[in-house]
């Protein structure tokens, strides 16, 4: 499903070169589920926005759904954002001046969906916020600003589910309803799913984790069998 | 209110943002209501004038058709008016002079005078129209008191113009002496439909009756008089083919025949002028109001930097992005548009305030203005409403193109912040680096030239002109870049500069030139307000300054016109009698029209219906105006002082003429098309004169002399009913003596103070300035909400950094005093380019069009600077004052 080629990415700040991730390759097969791992600037989720196409390497390949989305141009890559990825974010980032409703709208108003509406909120119901549909995220804590945010990748049901550290702003037993949540849509739909994590419990429930270090892949193990869906 | 699901994202989106970020866009909706609001104010008084005018061009002509002629109609012509009262067309006379008026009569002369314009009715007078007189009589009635009020044998009533009375100190009832004649005054006058709308009056109206003209024996032969004979057809058939007809009929009387539907012309092309330049200085507080426009959208965008990142990283491209926040911008500019519909409707209530006393009539009144709506108001209102949704969509395009540089992984800006991803830094020389920036994304560029044919495409339809249009943007790009390059180079300065000087200072000149400060817009739109309006007051200046300095020292003091030819020996020997000098110069001139050039008839009235809708060109209008005036001739042996020959040879002294030789000015010679040896034949009086071009001369026009554009060889005119002029210099305190004793001597002969005539050009030339001013004021009005704009946007920047030097142990006082000097430094550079800008306009304009030296006027730039800082402290205080009052710890806890 995700095929990463030698991708290198370098960014240059105040003159000087910083090379953030260094001849990555990696495979990941449909409905599997990953977990990257790795301290704190060892490139993480600059991988997990490049297979969303959120911004192009310096070098290499990434081939989503046998697409390589690095010689797509503007509008084929938020098209293919829209139609095969969701994105989870550790801040949430959802849209300040839109009701919790709107924010899981979106996605399927930009994909042009019928009664968009009625489909938002049954995913909110979904994630247990029937009740907070009209809120604005400032009027929802942590937690349920997250499932808003999880309802919203899943709105298009994309066949890829890409969470940056999910439960990273979050305690741990909201963290705990998040990130079943987002273990449910995985095993209830066969998503792909790749995690960045700092957390090796939350890691060791994954089917394959992945380390890096300093931009490189340190280790990749399966930790258990691909569960047959 | 929630949009149906059905509605597109873009609409959905946009309803949404709007719905949420109302008060960013206060002052988004001020830019843009203010500046529909002065061209729709401008607009609509013009519109409203013109349907006034339209409704009442009957009356403004005097009647359907108006024969015009510089002496009473002779027998041939009387034949034709005899012709046409048979066929049933009402016909009155009308006939206008300028006259002396005097209060009394001592033996020390007249007490109290004043030149007035006499006009003289029959009682059929107005045909159309209404007389607006006090007491509320009929005209007639007035003119003609009964004997029991009027103890004399024969007596005559004055209708007279309030400004006499005050004039003179005179009140109902009273006399006034007018030629040989006692005029007792029954009333006043206080507008009547026919009176030539010009911005320039000789003295108040005296409206008397033919009889009562007779009886003062004004009119001499070759008196300055302008006949009038007002035609009614009440239903006798088509005005136009009797224009025709009776154009035909008359051209040997040398009459000018028009029709109400081409009354008052000059006033027309005025109106037409001034609304012309109005509407362009509206436009330019428009488009300051676009810069507001453009910054407000750029605040605006850096908030939503991570919403637009967000939803491109939802599946977003840039296009929908952009459809999204240009939908908001349109709807805001909708918004704005519809205020400044309702700003405007207000303006066109002010504006003829703001231009009454312009005219010396009160046109206004004279066509019954009313500035209520009608439906020649919903053209100017879609206009404004047009004119204020492009503005919109032009100011707005540039900055959302910044939307496609936001990066869906601007998510994670932290992580990237400062940072330039590898390998897309363009290198090279300036060009180089433009040609390849162009050859990678020319969507820039494209959106640049689309968005400057865009602004020159507005101004055209707003100038109504393609030339005037293209000169109006291209002088206000210009203006703009200038602007832009000075603030620039300030700012470029201040960072030179490092940071000089106490911390006050330094924090003011930090807030000047950081990121985002919008400081280069500001300084830009202040600049524009200041340059408009200092441009008025410097030409104005220059204007008032020029006819002064021009005035030489030995000018007369008085024009004395139509001094018969048996009075001019005593004419001359009462003003030797008074001022001890000599003799006076005596002029002799007589009015003529010419029939012929090089011995081909001049028509410039059209005859036919097919004459008249063929389509004129400029250059056709201004030979037409040259054919058709009426020429004052005079014959001289000496050229006069300020002329010089440009062609042929002025005749020799004592020279033997053949016949009548003419020295023409050069421009007349150019328009009319006639050269030396070309031959033009005159009416004079009835009577035929050829001359023979013999010189081409170039006048000096503004020297205060007599000036001709025709000079005869001595003895052409012999025999023909010639007038004296005469020029007379005494000192002021001689000036009422004088003419009080030329009254009582010469009644008929008229006077005209030439202070008199400056005054009064300079009191237009304050009225029109400030009618100008008035609508120039929104674009410094429009300036200042730039400001405010973007000091609201920097708001929370600036509340942060307030709050911070107080937890740390600044005064309020510290933080308004660095606030005071970084406002005071922006007016200082406003103030200062965009007087600097003004002078260079105004110079141009000066050489130019005017053909007049520019000077510098320390003292009124002087007041503009001072007024711009003034300007940008009270708006950067009003703007900021509630900073300074803010707890530090409330805000910082929000941190």
């Amino acid at each position: 499903m995700i095929k990463i080629q030698r991708v290198t990415m370098q960014l240059e700040a105040a003159g000087q070169r910083v090379t953030i991730l260094d001849d990555v390759t990696l495979d990941i097969p449909q409905k599997q589920m990953v977990a990257i791992v790795g301290p704190s600037g060892s490139g993480k989720s600059t991988l997990l926005g490049l297979i969303a196409g959120l911004d192009r390497p310096t070098s290499g390949s990434i081939w989503l759904d046998g697409v390589d989305i690095t010689l797509l141009r503007e509008q084929a890559l938020a098209r293919l954002r829209l139609e095969k990825v969701g994105y989870i974010f550790q801040s949430f980032h959802l849209i300040p001046t839109l009701t919790a409703l709107e924010n899981v709208a979106v996605p399927l108003e930009l994909a042009e969906f019928p009664d968009t509406r009625t489909r938002a909120r049954e995913l909110l119901e979904a994630v247990g916020l029937g009740t907070r549909v009209s809120h604005y995220p400032v009027q929802l804590s942590g937690g349920e600003q997250q499932r808003v945010a999880v309802a919203r990748a899943f709105a298009c049901r994309p066949p890829v589910l890409l969470a940056d550290e999910p439960t990273g702003n979050l305690d741990s037993s909201t963290g705990q309803q998040v990130i079943e949540l987002i273990m449910a849509l995985h095993r209830d739909f066969g998503t792909t799913l790749v995690l960045v994590t700092h957390d090796p419990s939350l890691a060791a429930l994954t089917e394959r984790v992945i380390a890096l270090r300093d931009g490189k892949v340190e280790s990749d193990r399966l930790v258990r069998p691909q569960q047959t869906l | 209110m929630t949009l149906p699901s059905t509605t597109p994202f873009w609409l959905l989106m946009a309803w949404r943002e709007s719905r949420a970020a109302w008060r960013h866009f206060i002052f988004f909706v001020a830019c843009i209501a203010l500046g529909v609001g002065a061209v729709v104010g401008v607009s609509l008084f013009s519109a409203n004038v013109e349907r006034a005018v339209l409704k009442e061009a009957r009356g403004l002509l005097g009647g359907d058709l108006e024969i015009r002629l510089s002496r009473e109609m002779n027998e041939k012509g009387q034949a034709v008016l005899s012709d046409l009262a048979r066929r049933g067309v009402q016909v009155t006379r009308v006939s206008e002079l300028a006259a002396m008026a005097s209060r009394e009569v001592t033996s020390e002369g007249a007490q109290g005078t004043q030149l007035v314009e006499l006009k003289a009715v029959e009682p059929l007078y107005p045909l159309y129209g209404r007389l607006k007189l006090e007491p509320d009589r009929p005209l007639w009635a007035l003119l003609n008191p009964s004997e029991d009020r009027c103890p004399r044998p024969r007596c005559y009533g004055a209708v007279v113009q309030e400004a006499l009375l005050f004039r003179l100190g005179l009140s109902i009832g009273s006399s006034i002496k007018i030629g040989d004649t006692l005029f007792m005054i029954t009333g006043t006058v206080r507008t009547e439909p026919d009176r030539m709308a010009n911005m320039f009056s000789l003295g108040p109206r005296v409206l008397v009756s033919q009889e009562g003209l007779a009886a003062a024996a004004l009119v001499k032969p070759g008196s300055r008089v302008r006949e009038r004979y007002l035609l009614k057809l009440s239903g006798m058939g088509d005005a136009q083919s009797l224009l025709y007809e009776l154009r035909g009929r008359l051209l040997s009387e040398s009459a000018k025949v028009s029709s109400y539907r081409d009354a008052q012309p000059q006033l027309k092309q005025f109106l037409e002028q001034l609304a012309r330049y109005l509407g362009l200085v509206g436009l330019t507080a428009l488009f300051v109001g676009g810069i507001g426009v453009a910054m407000s959208i750029q605040a605006f965008l850096r908030e939503k930097f991570h919403s637009i990142a967000i939803l491109k990283a939802l599946g977003s491209d840039s296009r929908t992005v952009i459809q999204v926040y240009l939908t908001q911008a349109i709807g805001l500019g909708l918004l704005g548009g519809v205020i400044g519909l309702s700003i405007g409707v207000g303006l066109q209530d002010v504006l003829p305030r703001a231009l009454a006393g312009l005219l010396e009539t009160d046109l206004l009144q004279q066509v019954e203005f009313t500035s209520g709506f009608s439906t020649a108001a919903i053209g100017p209102l879609i206009k404004g409403l047009g004119l204020g949704i492009m503005t919109t969509l032009l100011f707005s395009v540039w900055p959302l193109l910044t939307i496609r540089n936001v990066k869906p992984a601007g998510i994670f800006r932290r992580d990237f912040e400062g940072a330039e991803r590898v390998g897309h830094t363009v290198t090279g020389r300036f060009g180089q680096r433009l040609l390849i920036s162009f050859r990678t994304d020319p969507l820039p560029a494209v959106a640049a030239v689309s968005i400057g044919a865009g602004l020159a495409a507005l101004s055209v339809w707003q100038a109504g002109s393609l030339k005037i249009g293209l000169f109006f943007i291209g002088g206000l790009i210009t203006a703009v870049i200038a602007l832009m390059l000075s603030a620039q180079a300030f700012l470029k300065g201040l960072r030179l500069l490092g940071s000089p000087g106490p911390l006050v200072l330094r924090q003011a000149l930090g807030n000047l030139h950081r990121p985002g400060s919008q400081t280069i817009g500001v300084m830009m739109s202040i600049g524009i307000g200041v340059m408009v309006i200092m441009t008025i007051g410097v030409i104005e200046h220059s204007l008032v300054r020029n006819i002064g300095a021009n005035r030489p020292a030995d000018s007369p003091t008085f024009f004395f016109i139509d001094i018969q030819p048996d009075q001019a020996d005593r004419f001359s020997h009462l003003i030797h009698e008074q001022t001890g000098d000599v003799a006076p110069r005596l002029t002799p001139l007589v009015r003529s029209r010419v029939r012929a050039i090089n011995g081909q008839s001049v028509r410039v009235e059209a005859e036919t219906e097919q004459e008249e809708q063929a389509a004129q060109t400029r250059e056709d209008k201004r030979k037409n105006w040259y054919l058709g005036r009426e020429y004052v001739l005079t014959y001289l042996e000496e050229l006069p002082k300020d002329n010089t020959i440009v062609k042929g040879a002025w005749w020799k002294p004592d020279h033997l003429f053949v016949g009548p030789q003419l020295s023409i000015e050069e421009d007349a010679a150019k328009h009319m098309g006639v050269n030396v040896g070309g031959t033009i034949e005159f009416e004079i009086q009835g009577i035929s004169v050829t001359a023979e071009v013999t010189s081409i001369r170039k006048v000096e026009w503004g020297n205060f002399s007599t000036n001709f554009y025709m000079i005869l060889s001595p003895g052409s005119l012999d025999g023909a009913p010639i007038t004296y002029v005469a020029t007379v210099r005494v000192p002021p305190r001689d000036e009422a003596t004088l003419q009080a004793k030329v009254v009582v001597a010469f009644p008929n002969v008229t006077s005209i103070n030439i202070g008199d005539v400056m005054e009064t050009f300079t009191n237009v030339l304050e009225r029109l300035a400030l009618a100008i001013r008035a609508v120039a004021l929104f674009c410094i009005s429009a300036g200042a909400l730039v400001m405010a704009a973007a000091l609201t946007a920097t708001r929370y920047r600036r509340l942060y950094e307030a709050v911070v030097l107080k937890a740390i142990g600044a005064t309020r006082g510290f933080i308004a005093q660095a606030f005071a000097a970084e406002y005071a430094l922006m007016g200082v550079v406003a103030g200062t380019v965009g007087i600097v800008m003004a002078n260079a306009l105004a110079w141009a304009v000066l050489r130019y069009i005017l053909d007049l030296p520019w000077s510098l006027e320390p003292r009124l730039l002087g007041i503009g600077f001072f007024c711009t800082i003034l300007l940008t402290l009270v708006v950067g205080f009003l703007s900021t004052y509630r900073i300074l009052g803010q707890p530090p710890l409330a805000v910082l806890r929000h941190e």
